[in-house]
């Protein structure tokens, strides 16, 4: 059964057609990347899927269930995806440790210990062992990255979406990150990563997705997409990035 | 010295007035954020009538002189229940000053990041919990000096509230200045009280501040 399935999903914003008919599967285990120009609808897309936009139009299953805004507990579907954004959106009056374990503890009803636990572990995990007492101002961005990722993990997700999560970042911080996603890739998470990281794409995508101008225009491996894309959009846009 | 004479005679009774005045300005600015709290949410929802309905508050506490407004609430109040002028009086400082307390929240929670909201959503947490336990609490912090000013304020428009008969450092003030036909010296007494607690108030609203500045950057970016 697909994590994601969704069918013929359209969004727009006042009379901006902004998601024209996305076909599109997840399955676990699965990293999907998706790319794309600036202004295709890939933020949108990933915006969907965890219903942070209503689709306008369309069907959207997780886990094989249809998911209705307007009836399903959304609250209940986001717990299990986990969400990484470019800013980062670290709480910024809560330090390292209680961003990470305040989600756990409020909406999962964890104890206290057990949430520390786990968030002490995710910690080791991306890299910040030594780091839990630290306030985000006081972290540099390839760290609070880190942290957001160890705070989306902390709540056990299914899957997890990524929205380029290295462009804020300076050069030099974008590899530490990359690395987390790419051990939570080599674990077996499902991932869905919009990013401009063509490298990161090529080694760990098991499927890379164009998106231009609202639709999906050619998906495939990364070998069928970097070394013999099909789709005049495909290769401009890769001439263009490469 | 006629003004060593007014604070010799008046010192402890006027300090003692001192702690009427600042119980009447706790209680009426508790409430204050409480009813201003509600207003901002209001004005913030999506639903017309609600909106409405903040906005007439907010105008109505804004448009009209605090003594009018103490005077018919007080005769208002008290015509439909028995109120003590304490009560009636800080209910009715609490009313003007919650106008302004919803517009300084209102915008506080505006500004505060709605990728901070997302966050929190993306978290699985309820539109509630994400405004209880992210937005309000980076909304409050930001609010401090906005909201310190205002209790400055409330502070000495309590003043106004002599006019209904609660003993407080002001009313004690102009009985002081009828009987001893001292009025320069017995006004200045009084307001030197006023300045030092508005110095106290200012230097803890500052510490405050300061206290929880070190994680405050970058709540927005
Ligand atoms: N909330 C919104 N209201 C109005 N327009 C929006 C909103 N969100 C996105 N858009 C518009 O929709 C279009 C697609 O935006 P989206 O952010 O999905 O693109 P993107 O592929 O993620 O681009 P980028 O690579 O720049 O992040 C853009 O033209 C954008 O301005
Ligand atoms: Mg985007």
């Amino acid at each position: 059964m697909s994590v994601i399935d969704i069918k013929g999903l359209h969004k727009s914003f006042g009379d901006m057609h902004v998601l024209k008919g996305i076909d599109l599967t997840v399955e676990p285990g699965e990293v999907v990347v998706i790319i794309g120009p600036s202004g295709s609808g890939k933020s949108t897309l990933l915006r969907c899927i965890n219903f942070l936009e209503f689709p306008d139009e369309g069907e959207i299953h997780v886990n094989g269930e249809l998911i209705d805004p307007k009836k399903t507990n959304l609250d209940k579907v986001r717990q299990h995806m986990g969400m990484v954004f470019q800013q980062f959106q670290l709480f910024p009056h809560k330090n390292v440790l209680h961003n990470i374990t305040i989600a756990p503890i409020e909406v999962k009803g964890l104890p206290h210990k057990k949430a520390n636990a786990i968030a002490r572990d995710l910690l080791e995990k991306v890299g910040l062992p030594d780091r839990e007492k630290a306030w985000p101002s006081e972290l540099s961005g390839g760290q609070k990255q880190r942290v957001a990722i160890a705070r989306a993990l902390a709540m056990d997700p299914d899957i997890m979406l990524f929205d380029e999560v290295t462009s804020a970042l300076d050069p030099e911080l974008v590899n530490e990150v990359l690395q987390v996603m790419q051990e939570l890739a080599a674990g077996g998470m499902t991932m869905v990563v919009v990013t401009h990281e063509m490298g990161f794409a090529r080694e760990m995508a098991d499927r890379v997705v164009m998106m231009a101008d609202g639709m999906i225009v050619e998906q495939g491996t990364p070998e069928q997409m970097f070394d013999g894309p099909q789709e005049e959009r495909t290769q401009t846009f890769l001439g263009q990035v490469l | 010295m006629t003004i060593l004479n007014v604070v010799k005679e008046h010192f402890w009774g006027f300090l003692a007035a001192t702690g009427m005045t600042l119980q009447l300005t706790a209680v009426s600015l508790v409430l204050a954020v409480v009813i201003g709290l509600l207003f901002a949410f209001l004005k913030l929802s999506k639903n017309r009538a609600a909106n409405i309905f903040a906005d007439a508050y907010i105008g109505l506490t804004r448009g009209m002189p605090l003594i009018v407004q103490l005077m018919f609430l007080y005769f208002g109040i008290s015509s439909i229940l028995v109120l003590s002028p304490f009560w009636a009086g800080s209910l009715a400082l609490a009313f003007h000053a919650g106008g302004y307390v919803a517009e300084i929240l209102r915008g506080a929670i505006q500004n505060t990041d709605s990728g901070q909201t997302e966050a929190a959503r993306s978290l699985g947490m309820s539109r509630f919990k994400a405004m209880r336990l992210i937005v309000l609490p980076q909304a409050f912090r930001r609010a401090i000096p906005p909201l310190g000013n205002q209790f400055i304020i409330g502070l000495k428009d309590s003043t106004l509230v002599a006019y209904l008969g609660v003993p407080e450092l002001f009313s004690k003030a102009m009985t002081a200045a009828a009987a001893n036909y001292q009025p320069f010296e017995t006004y200045l007494v009084a307001g030197t009280y006023y300045l030092v607690l508005v110095m106290i108030f200012t230097w803890m609203v500052n510490k405050l501040e300061k206290r929880l500045t070190p994680h405050r950057q970058e709540a927005t970016l």
